[in-house]
C-alpha cells in the first residue's frame, strides 16, 4: 500500500511543478557552479580534484537543504488540508503512510543525484575518480538524506504543522552546516573534534575530502565516516518509530 | 433485528471538557439512522471514535462484532464522509477516486469508478482537476469515495452541507436507495427536515449526553409534543439552542 | 747608511701590514666559504599553473669543521611585476632546519611547491647559519609557469545550458501527456 501513497506524491510533485521547480532550481545551481569551477580563472587554478571535491559538496547540500525544506511539508500537509482523516478512514496502515512518504522524499534526492551526473561526468573528465565520485556522492547523499527525512518527519508527526517543521529543520540543519564549514585550524579542540566526529554533515565533507583529494577510495578507508553516519540514521529511525506511537496516542485529529 | 452498531458509556474529554459524556446506543442493522445535537454537542467527536480516528477515554464500541480497541477489520466495511472535506486538489476526479480504490484494494477499479459516477451524477466532469468543482460537486465527490468499497454501513456527518435544494435532493435519493439495498445509516445533520424524511430512528446530544433517542412518533410521545415536528422536538429538547 | 734602516723598517712595516691583511682575509674565508647551495631541478621547474613540482637543491659543507642550526628557505620573486611572492599558496614548506653538517657532507634539500600563477619567476635558495651575519645564497634559477588551458569548456557549456532545458523538457513532456490523457 506504501507504492500508492508513493505514486501518490511522486505525482503531486510532477503536476504541482514542485518537483520541476526543484529539479530546474538544482541543475541550474550544478551549473553555475560546474561552470565557475571550469572556466573561471581563479577557481580553475584548483586542483582538479578540489574542484571535484567542492561540487560534491554543492550536490550533497543542495540535495539535502532541497529535500529537508519538502520534506518539510509532505506529512504536514495531510493535517494542513485536511485531506489526514479521509487517507485514515481507509484501510491503510501507518508505517505504510510513513514509508511511502519516505520513499518519495528519498526519489526526490535521486532525481537531484541523477540531474547531477553530467556534471559529475564533466567535472571528473581526465581522472580516473569518476566512479568513486558517482558512487560516494551516491552513497554519503543517501545515508544523509535518509537521516534527516526521518528526522523531519519525526518532527512533523509531532508538529502537524509545515511551518513549524520547516524552522525546525532548516535550523537543524543550519547548526550541522555552519560547523562543517570552519577551516581544519578552529577544530582543534576536544570539544571540536568530538562534534566532527558525530555530525553527519561534517563526515560526509571529510568522506569526500578522503576519497576525492586524499584518494582513499575503499569503503575500508571511510568506515571511520559512514558508520557515524548509519548510526545517525539509526538515531533518527528510533525518532521516527517513538513519534509515530505519539502520534497513534494523539490520534489522527486532534480536539476532534 | 440484529444490531451492528453497538456504544456503551462511551466519553471522550478534551482538557477539562467533556466532548461526549456517557453515551450508549444501540443501531440495527439496515436502520436509518438521524444522530442530532446542536453545535459542540460531540456528533462529530462521535463519529470520530466509532471510525477508529480518534480513540475514547472510557466506554465501549462494538461495529459489526469488532470491538474497541480493535476497529482495524470495520475500515473494509465502512464508508465514511467526515467532517473534515480537504482534497488533493490537484488531481483529476477519476485520479481521486482510483487512488481511493487502489488503497482499498478493489478489483475492477476503473468500472468501479465509472459506476459511482453515474450515481452521483460527476461523470460529465470526471476528468477535471478537483481544484475547478463547485463546494456541491466536491460533496458528491466525497459521497462517491465513501461508496467505493461497497460498504455495509455508512457514516454520514452533514453530508448535503452548502448544498443547492436540487443536489440536497439527489443526495437523499441516492441515500434513501442505498437503505434499501441493506446499508446501514448513520447520519449526523442540521437539516432536520431531510432527517424526518429519511430517517426510520432519532438519537438528540447536547452537551455530550444522549439526551433522547427512538422513533419520531416516540420522540413526540416522550416529549409530550404531540403533533409537532422534529424542528420543534429538538428546540425544546436543547433548550433553544440554534440548530 | 740611516736610510737603508729606514728603508728595512718600513719593508717589515710593509711585510708584517700584508701578512696580517693575508690573515684576515684567509680567516674570513674559513667562516664563508664552505657552505655552498646549489639548485639541481633547474631544467625540470617549468610547468602549467595548477602543477606541482620539486625543487631539489643540494647543500655542501666543503670546510674542515662541522656547521651546526642552520636553516635554509626558498626565495621567489616575480620578474614580470618585480615583485617577491608571498609564498602561502605556493609553498606548505618554506624553510628547511638542518640541525649539523659535517665536515665534507652534501645533503639533499626538497621544497614541494604548487605553481599557482602564470608568469615568469626567478628562484633561489637562501641559508642561515646561527651566529653569523651574512647568508649563504644559491644561484638564481629562471622558469617560466604557463598559463592553464581551461580544463574543458568545450564540454562544460554544454552541459551547464543543457542540463537545466533537458530537465524541463522532460518535465514538460510528462506533464503535457497527463493533460492530453485527460481529455481524451
Amino acid at each position: 500500500m506504501f507504492r500508492n501513497i508513493w505514486l501518490k506524491e511522486l505525482k503531486e510533485q510532477l503536476y504541482t511543478w514542485k518537483g520541476t521547480l526543484w529539479l530546474v532550481i538544482s541543475s541550474l545551481t550544478f551549473s553555475l557552479i560546474s561552470y565557475l569551477l571550469l572556466t573561471d580563472k581563479e577557481l580553475s587554478l584548483l586542483d582538479q580534484t578540489e574542484m571535484m571535491w567542492m561540487l560534491a559538496k554543492v550536490i550533497i547540500s543542495i540535495g539535502l537543504l532541497i529535500v529537508s525544506i519538502d520534506a518539510s511539508s509532505i506529512i504536514s500537509n495531510e493535517f494542513e488540508k485536511e485531506t489526514a482523516e479521509s487517507l485514515f478512514l481507509s484501510p491503510i496502515k501507518m508505517k505504510d503512510f510513513v514509508s511511502g512518504k519516505l520513499l518519495a522524499s528519498l526519489t526526490l534526492w535521486l532525481l537531484i543525484f541523477i540531474v547531477s551526473i553530467p556534471y559529475i561526468l564533466v567535472t571528473s573528465a581526465g581522472t580516473k575518480l569518476f566512479f568513486p565520485f558517482f558512487y560516494y556522492v551516491f552513497l554519503l547523499g543517501s545515508l544523509g538524506v535518509f537521516g534527516f527525512i526521518m528526522l523531519i518527519f519525526a518532527i512533523s508527526l509531532l508538529f502537524r504543522s509545515s511551518k513549524n517543521t520547516l524552522t525546525t529543520s532548516l535550523v537543524v540543519l543550519l547548526a550541522l552546516f555552519i560547523p562543517s564549514l570552519f577551516s581544519t585550524t578552529l577544530k582543534n579542540n576536544s570539544f571540536a573534534l568530538a562534534l566532527g566526529k558525530v555530525n553527519p554533515v561534517d563526515n560526509i565533507f571529510s568522506s569526500l575530502d578522503n576519497v576525492l583529494v586524499d584518494y582513499q577510495t575503499s569503503l575500508f578507508h571511510n568506515g571511520q565516516f559512514i558508520l557515524p553516519l548509519a548510526l545517525f540514521c539509526l538515531i533518527t529511525l528510533m525518532f521516527l518509530v517513538y513519534a509515530t506511537k505519539r502520534f497513534k496516542q494523539a490520534g489522527v485529529v486532534k480536539n476532534g | 433485528m440484529k444490531t451492528i452498531i453497538s456504544i456503551n458509556n462511551l466519553t471522550k474529554s478534551y482538557g477539562s471538557i467533556k466532548a461526549v459524556d456517557s453515551l450508549s446506543l444501540e443501531i440495527a442493522q439496515g436502520e436509518f439512522f438521524g444522530f442530532l445535537g446542536p453545535n459542540g454537542a460531540g456528533k462529530t467527536t462521535t463519529i470520530r471514535m466509532l471510525t477508529g480516528i480518534i480513540e475514547p477515554d472510557n466506554g465501549e464500541i462494538a461495529i459489526a462484532g469488532n470491538a474497541y480497541p480493535n476497529l482495524k477489520p470495520i475500515l473494509h466495511l465502512i464508508g465514511v464522509v467526515p467532517e473534515s472535506r480537504g482534497f488533493y486538489e490537484w488531481m483529476t476526479a477519476k485520479e481521486y477516486l482510483l487512488f481511493f480504490a487502489q488503497l482499498y484494494s478493489i478489483s475492477n477499479p476503473h468500472k468501479k469508478i465509472d459506476e459511482l459516477f453515474g450515481k452521483v451524477n460527476l461523470s460529465e466532469r470526471k476528468n477535471s482537476a478537483i481544484a475547478t468543482f463547485s463546494r456541491g460537486m466536491k460533496q458528491r465527490l466525497t459521497l462517491a469515495r465513501a461508496l467505493i468499497n461497497n460498504p455495509k454501513i455508512l457514516f454520514l456527518d452533514e453530508p448535503t452541507l452548502g448544498l443547492d435544494p436540487q443536489a440536497q435532493e439527489e443526495i437523499q435519493n441516492l441515500l434513501k436507495q442505498l437503505n434499501q439495498n441493506g446499508v446501514t445509516i448513520f447520519l449526523s445533520s442540521h437539516q432536520l427536515n431531510e432527517v424526518s424524511n429519511l430517517c426510520s430512528r432519532v438519537a438528540i446530544v447536547n452537551k455530550g449526553r444522549m439526551v433522547v433517542q427512538g422513533t419520531i412518533a416516540e420522540l413526540q410521545k416522550k416529549t409530550n409534543l404531540e403533533g409537532s415536528t422534529l424542528k420543534d422536538i429538538f428546540l425544546a429538547l436543547t433548550n433553544n439552542n440554534h440548530v | 747608511m740611516d736610510d737603508i734602516k729606514r728603508l728595512l723598517m718600513l719593508g717589515v712595516l710593509g711585510s708584517l701590514l700584508i701578512l696580517s691583511m693575508a690573515y684576515a682575509y684567509a680567516e674570513n674565508q674559513t667562516i664563508n666559504q664552505p657552505l655552498t647551495l646549489r639548485i639541481l631541478s633547474e631544467k625540470t621547474l617549468s610547468g602549467t599553473a595548477g602543477d606541482f613540482a620539486t625543487v631539489k637543491a643540494q647543500i655542501n659543507n666543503s670546510g674542515l669543521q662541522p656547521l651546526n642550526d642552520i636553516t635554509t628557505y626558498i626565495s621567489l620573486v616575480d620578474e614580470s611585476n618585480k615583485m617577491p611572492v608571498d609564498l602561502e599558496d605556493w609553498s606548505a614548506e618554506k624553510g628547511l632546519f638542518i640541525g649539523t653538517i659535517d665536515a665534507g657532507q652534501a645533503l639533499p634539500l626538497n621544497w614541494k611547491i604548487h605553481f599557482v600563477k602564470a608568469g615568469k619567476y626567478s628562484l633561489i635558495i637562501v641559508a642561515e647559519i646561527t651566529g653569523q651575519e651574512i647568508p649563504q645564497v644559491s644561484g638564481i634559477v629562471h622558469f617560466t609557469v604557463n598559463s592553464k588551458r581551461n580544463l574543458n569548456p568545450g564540454q562544460v557549456l554544454p552541459v551547464a545550458l543543457g542540463t537545466p532545458i533537458v530537465v524541463l523538457f522532460i518535465m514538460l513532456l510528462l506533464n503535457y501527456k497527463r493533460n492530453s490523457s485527460k481529455s481524451s
